[in-house]
């Protein structure tokens, strides 16, 4: 298997041109990138930006944060870059740095809502543009669930990684985010079975 | 009206959707040209910093070698000069101490060696049975 294929099928990372010479083109811009050009790394970020915001969204509580995260993980990865195998799939290498900023992050935002806690209950799922009734009880419904259960489910259904991914991204076995995401999924049923939506 | 289900089979329902629209990447190609641009700035300014770091103490700290090295090689030299100074001047001075010889006595008067090889003569003697 070469690293383009690996980068596809391990990573199910869709190409966005549809170019089946990604993997080795996404291989020679590793390779100079790892012998200093700047220009190889910016197109990587090119590349990987869009499915990096929704690795680090789906863990994070809100956009801001996101982008955050994304610009975190993109200079951890900057700096750990000549660590790299280039051999090994890039994706699945960025978005478990990605998963990790973001999860620094959740973990950084926690200590400090703790040391600033104030009267009121944050609500970080708020849409400010939501009107329906059912994205206003899902935004409630995902504030119940623990954080890992929130990032499996959105990694998995909204975003499409397979749980062995999910699992790599957040260094948890394949078991384990399948059953967070069993567990989230039944969670939202409960607090949204009196939910009625048109379709 | 439809009641709310999950389902198993990959079909798309409601929760489905709507976690879809929540958490929905920003569209266009500006936000993300931005975004790039944020990144690789971020990037540059941590990189920069740190090799803005070292350049601003490379050039005093390789002046500071290279002042070193001169005060050493200055000081080695000197030192040898003194060393050959001392050494030329020492051959040329005469020493002030005296130099004296002691001979050791080799020789001995018959008349001792004599008395010396009776008196073993006789203790060899009175140890026998």
């Amino acid at each position: 298997m070469t690293a383009a294929t690996a980068v596809q099928s391990t990573f199910a990372m869709p190409s966005p041109d549809g170019d089946p010479r990604r993997g080795s083109d996404e291989r020679t811009l590793v390779v100079s990138a790892q012998q200093g050009s700047s220009d190889a790394f910016a197109a990587l970020v090119r590349l990987h930006q869009r499915r990096a915001y929704a690795v680090c969204r789906a863990i994070v509580l809100t956009h801001e944060d996101a982008e955050d995260a994304v610009q975190e993980g993109f200079l951890h990865a900057f700096r750990a870059l000549d660590r790299f195998l280039p051999d090994q799939p890039f994706g699945a290498w960025l978005y478990r740095i990605m998963a990790n900023a973001s999860l620094d992050l959740v973990r950084r935002r926690k200590v400090r809502d703790a040391d600033e806690l104030s009267e009121s209950s944050p609500a970080p799922f708020r849409d400010p543009g939501e009107a329906d009734e059912l994205r206003r009880r899902l935004s409630e419904a995902l504030t119940r669930l623990t954080d890992r259960q929130r990032s499996v489910i959105v990694l998995h259904d909204v975003e499409g990684f397979t749980h062995g991914e999910i699992g790599s991204m957040l260094g948890i076995p394949e078991g384990t985010a399948r059953s967070d995401l069993h567990h989230a999924r039944a969670a939202l049923r409960r607090l949204l079975k009196d939910v009625r939506s048109d379709t | 009206m439809t009641k709310l289900t999950w389902h198993n089979d990959g079909g798309e329902d409601e929760v489905a959707r709507n976690l879809r629209a929540m958490y929905a990447a920003p569209v266009g190609e500006q936000y993300w040209n931005d975004l790039e641009a944020r990144i690789l700035a971020r990037i540059a300014e941590v990189d920069l910093g740190w090799w803005a770091e070292l350049d601003r103490w490379a050039r005093p700290a390789l002046l500071a070698a290279a002042v070193l090295v001169l005060a050493a090689g200055v000081a080695m030299f000197r030192a040898r000069q003194v060393e050959t100074r001392t050494a030329y001047e020492n051959i040329l001075t005469p020493s002030p101490v005296p130099v004296e010889t002691v001979i050791r006595p080799t020789l001995e008067g018959d008349r001792e060696a004599s008395l010396r090889d009776v008196v073993g003569h006789k203790d060899r003697s009175n140890g026998r049975p």
